[in-house]
């Protein structure tokens, strides 16, 4: 297996505040990785800086071994693709022209919508199950297929490594499951690399194999969700008192929260 | 292979492949159409009326015909159309990159900037010309306010500059930078001499009076440098309008293409005030009725430098008959003609932001 993206002693923050300082991490080839930790420890600083979409003031932020900042970034996006925390659309913009923006880095000039751009934005589309969806504005779309027209749009640029920040947050239950499976399924049917940043403790040892439980900018614990996610890690890195037991369904870890060690 | 509803069809040749945007195309055609109606036109009428006919032996022909056609009614017509192109064009990319439809050239400081070196020139070239006239009218002021609206540009990118270029912060410091170049071009002009101030006056109300060649072959030099040079910019343009992040994950190195684009915007602003002085509204309505004409989601580049021509030869038109044989500066007729147009717009975004 080898390392596609690795984070060597980086320094992040905004101005003079750091909020994550002397940070080592990699991302194996072909793996579902999950950043945990409470509000502010620093994850999606994280995730933003192995997706160079923040610089770090110290250390370096390498893709498949080359320094980041040194390759194009055209060409890191048709390596890597990026979804923000809450992305922002143009206002009137269907979903078909969302996805197909995905195509921005393999298009020139006079190559602007070749057929290779098209299938890909056709398997896009139907990978997220939204091809029904195609001409409708975003600002007519749910909660949850607004999600999934992003990550669609993300799939289009033909990546096999993938960030993704929070992909589940403002989704109901129901609607994050629908997520999470889709990266599920770009994980075992497409062999994708994804890192994604999740709150949602019992769902990131669900569709995650290898988990990075973070507080106050640095990495507590990294490896598999019965490694990572124990009693004595959650008190430590959430202030929470818990039970963990088996997943009934899966037999991943599960939390049962008792109460927050936190004083009120 | 089926296509994709909501996806556009797509024109293939070898490896080259663009998509097809049929109703952009047909505005475009039909606004072309409308061009040279207007500007067949603008060769008919005047002081001294001609038929089609007529016009057509006065341009092979030699006489007074061929001078007033030639050398007065043509290159007009050029210089109104071509400066109509630029702003329309300046307009468009503009308001893509503050991402508000709003914003215009002015907001960049370009036209207030190059108000204020020709009006202080002018006021106080009273002193030493006994009057602006001749040499300095012709080809003084043109260059003073290509320089005064190149400086303007600059300040305003300079000042707005920080660690990148962020379009909201580009509209708030233009409007400051045009606030202060507008009150001192007022202070210029009331403490000037009234014939100094009054032409001046004239000049920054945007006048096409008495354009020639020495005008419209600038203008049309740099539409020809800066049009192809923006179309390519088209691409990054689009991407643009989503937000810094994704635009970065897109693969677009997102200050230099917005830098760049500014830069272009700036320049074709700055020839355009040149050759006919502050036209107001051009830039900021023939972008958005752009829009409008070509069902886009944002101002389309060539369909607005199309319907940015179309709006100043019209307006010309009407500015040379209306009052015949008073003539109005055409700046006043487009800015007659686009403040109504500017408060339905505002209007109208009020109303969707209720519903």
């Amino acid at each position: 297996m080898n390392t596609r993206l690795t984070a060597a002693g980086v320094r992040l923050g905004y101005g003079d505040r750091i909020v994550v300082d002397g940070l080592d991490l990699g991302v194996e080839s072909g793996t579902v990785t999950a950043i945990i930790g409470p509000n502010g420890c620093g994850k999606s600083t994280l995730l933003r800086a192995l997706g160079r979409l923040l610089r770090p003031s110290g250390g370096e932020v390498l893709l498949d071994g080359k320094r980041i900042d040194r390759i194009p970034t055209r060409e890191v996006a048709r390596l890597l693709g990026v979804l923000p925390q809450a992305p922002v659309a143009p206002e009137g913009l269907t979903v078909a022209d969302l996805v197909a923006r995905g195509r921005h880095p393999h298009q020139t000039w006079y190559r602007q919508w070749s057929s290779g751009d098209e299938s890909a934005v056709a398997e896009a589309l139907a990978m997220t199950g939204l091809l029904d969806l195609a001409d409708r504005p975003l600002e007519e779309l749910s909660g949850g297929q607004r999600q999934r027209a992003w990550i669609s749009m993300a799939l289009a640029q033909g990546t096999d490594l993938l960030l993704l920040d929070e992909p589940t947050t403002f989704l109901d239950l129901s609607h994050q499951v629908e997520v999470l499976e889709l990266v599920g399924r770009l994980h075992r049917d497409a062999g994708r690399t994804i890192v994604m940043v999740l709150h949602d403790l019992n769902l990131a040892a669900r569709y995650a194999d290898r988990l990075v439980a973070m507080r106050a900018g640095r990495v507590v614990a990294a490896g598999g969700p019965h490694e990572v996610l124990t009693e004595d890690l959650l008190r430590e890195v959430f202030d929470l008192d818990a039970k963990v037991i088996d997943d009934p369904v899966t037999g991943t870890p599960l939390v049962v929260p008792i109460g927050s060690r936190r004083t009120t | 292979m089926t296509a994709v509803r909501g996806t556009r069809a797509a024109v293939r040749l070898g490896g080259a492949s663009w998509r097809l945007r049929p109703r952009a195309i047909t505005v475009t055609l039909l606004g072309l159409g409308a061009l040279a109606l207007l500007m067949a036109l603008g060769m008919r009428l005047g002081e001294i009326e001609m038929g089609l006919g007529e016009v057509v032996s006065a341009i092979v022909s030699d006489g007074p015909a061929h001078f007033v056609v030639m050398e007065l009614r043509l290159p007009r017509a050029l210089t109104g159309a071509l400066v109509g192109a630029a702003l329309g064009l300046a307009g468009a990319i503009t308001q893509a990159i503050a991402r508000n439809p709003l914003a215009s050239p002015d907001i960049l400081g370009v036209t207030t900037g190059a108000s204020v070196a020709v009006v202080a020139v002018m006021v106080a070239g009273g002193a030493w010309y006994g009057g602006v006239s001749g040499a300095l009218a012709a080809v003084g002021v043109p260059v003073l306010a290509l320089a005064g609206g190149l400086a303007g540009g600059v300040l305003v990118y300079a000042l707005a500059w920080r660690k990148g270029l962020d379009g909201y912060r580009l509209v708030l410091v233009g409007i400051g930078v045009s606030t202060v170049f507008t009150n001192v071009k007022f202070w210029l002009l009331t403490i000037g001499d009234v014939n100094d101030a009054s032409r001046a006056m004239t000049w920054i109300s945007g006048s096409l009076h008495g354009r020639g060649w020495e005008q419209a072959v600038p203008v049309a030099l740099a539409l020809g440098a800066l049009v192809p040079a923006t179309l390519l910019g088209t691409r990054s343009l689009d991407a643009l309008r989503f937000g810094d992040e994704t635009v970065t994950a897109l693969g677009v190195r997102t200050n230099l293409a917005r830098g760049l684009l500014i830069v272009a915007a700036v320049l074709l602003a700055a020839v355009a005030t040149a050759a006919a002085g502050p036209i107001a509204f051009v830039a900021l309505a023939a972008p958005q009725i752009a829009l409008r004409l070509a069902g886009a989601v944002q101002p389309p580049l060539l369909v607005s430098a199309v319907v940015g021509a179309v709006l100043v030869c019209a307006a010309d038109l009407i500015a040379r008959t209306l009052f015949a044989p008073t003539e109005l500066p055409v700046g006043v007729v487009t800015a007659v003609l686009g403040a109504p147009y500017l408060i339905y717009l505002l209007i109208r975004a009020r109303r969707e932001r209720r519903t």
